[in-house]
């Protein structure tokens, strides 16, 4: 899968941040150094950023940086034992817009208006949403997904995983690891998706963190 | 950092020492660190080298000192050459002659007269340079830029005209920065909020967001106002 890029240009007209500001972020290791990518264009070269990593990761600084010094955001940002403790009711799931209503009916309890979410919980399913989707896979697929990602994603702790989401001649099958991982395939094998927990995390960290 | 329990280095003449964490160490004369270095800080006077990365506080050098590896620290006040083989990080740099980067520099400030020649990319909070030769960079990004030439006397011209490497000019692809006010500066693009193109400047295209001013020396491709 591909990852859409956005250029720098588009990424200050659209965040209204300014030049000085995405340096020094990046000087502080707010943003890091792997996710600006050198790209020849025509008119030259271009930096060019995973578009949804670091617009999830502008939108956290921006809100969170009125509250703490650039240093210790970096911490911060970095930090999963802000929200590891929070318990999300499907009201609110659906209310923050976190996981859509059809992902929750399917694989959550929607009718118990008590039952409670637990943060490991919210991530297996923003996860299964967002593949959904996507596109990527097909409702069997997200099952079987499910299972795995409840089953296994708990013996990780408090380390990160990374998801792989492969298929071969119509089959298809999910394989997690330790992040970072290096894995390689062979010819046929097609890598349908890679996502990290950090990757997600970032993205839930901002849709929790807005007001 | 426990500073009573960590030794001082101190070596005079032609020698060499070992690398570690020290709580001072000043070298004079032509002297080797051998291996990393880390310390409150470092003072060098005459031909230093250290075959490692160097960490310190605060960084006084005189004369030439090279850095094998990357160099990170509080405060560089340097007077005449600093090479750094790697990176280079810190928060203020006063430099008064040379300041040669292999890698990326990373500085809150950087102030001095003299050249630099950074391979990588040059990004710092403020930078208010005077140039008395010909710069490079392989990239700056900035909050605010202020670039400005040595005005030379009459020897200085004729040398420069025979010597292009003596003439004072910035050699870039790309400015990026909030404040720009360039002198003597040739470069792809300049992008930014505020910018101001001096005399002998020649910049393939200028994109801007506010404010622009251009001299009538300078030599500007396109120009481009952005937002809007």
């Amino acid at each position: 899968m591909e990852e859409e890029l956005i250029s720098k240009k588009e990424l200050l007209e659209l965040t209204g941040i300014s030049y000085g500001q995405l340096y020094r972020w990046k000087r502080k290791q707010l943003i890091p150094e792997e996710w600006f990518i050198r790209k020849s264009v025509f008119t030259g070269q271009e930096t060019f950023f995973p578009k949804e990593r670091i617009l999830g990761r502008i939108h956290n600084i921006i809100n969170l940086k009125d509250g703490f010094s650039l240093d210790e955001l970096a911490d911060k940002l970095t930090d999963t034992a802000l929200v590891n403790g929070l318990a999300f009711t499907a009201d609110q799931i659906i209310e923050r817009n976190i996981v859509s209503r059809v992902c929750l009916e399917r694989f959550g309890d929607i009718m118990d208006k008590t039952k409670t979410y637990d943060f490991g919980q919210v991530v297996q399913l923003f996860t299964l949403d967002r593949l959904l989707s996507g596109g990527e896979l097909n409702l069997d697929e997200a099952d079987q997904l499910f299972h795995t990602l409840a089953e296994q994603t708990p013996r990780f702790g408090a380390k990160g995983w990374e998801l792989f989401f492969i298929r071969k001649m119509g089959v298809s099958f999910f394989l997690l690891s330790a992040a970072p991982a290096e894995i390689l395939f062979d010819k046929g094998a097609r890598l349908v998706v890679r996502i990290s927990l950090t990757d997600i995390m970032e993205q839930l960290n901002g849709k929790l963190n807005r007001p | 950092m426990d500073e009573q329990q960590l030794p001082d280095l101190l070596l005079t003449g032609v020698t060499g020492g070992a690398g570690g964490r020290y709580n001072k160490v000043s070298l004079d004369g032509v002297c080797k660190v051998n291996g990393n270095v880390s310390a409150r800080m470092f003072q060098g006077n005459g031909v230093i080298t250290v075959l490692g990365d160097a960490v310190t506080e605060e960084l006084q050098a005189n004369g030439k000192i090279k850095i094998n590896g990357s160099l990170q620290a509080e405060r560089i006040g340097g007077d005449g050459l600093v090479t750094v083989n790697r990176d280079l990080r810190g928060e203020s740099c006063r430099l008064n002659g040379k300041l040669n980067v292999k890698g990326n520099c990373d500085l809150e400030e950087l102030n001095g007269e003299g050249v630099f020649e950074i391979k990588g990319l040059l990004s710092a909070g403020h930078v208010n340079f005077t140039l008395h030769g010909q710069a490079k960079a392989g990239g700056i990004g900035v909050e605010s830029l202020v670039i400005r030439s040595l005005d030379g006397g009459i020897w200085n011209k004729l040398a420069s005209s025979i010597i292009s490497k003596l003439k004072a000019q910035l050699i870039t692809t790309i400015i990026e920065g909030d404040v720009l006010d360039l002198e003597c500066t040739s470069a792809e693009v300049v992008r930014g909020g505020v910018v101001r193109i001096g005399p002998g400047c020649s910049i393939g295209r200028v994109e801007y967001l506010t404010e622009l001013t251009v001299h009538p020396d300078a030599a500007v491709g396109r120009v481009e106002k952005n937002g809007e």
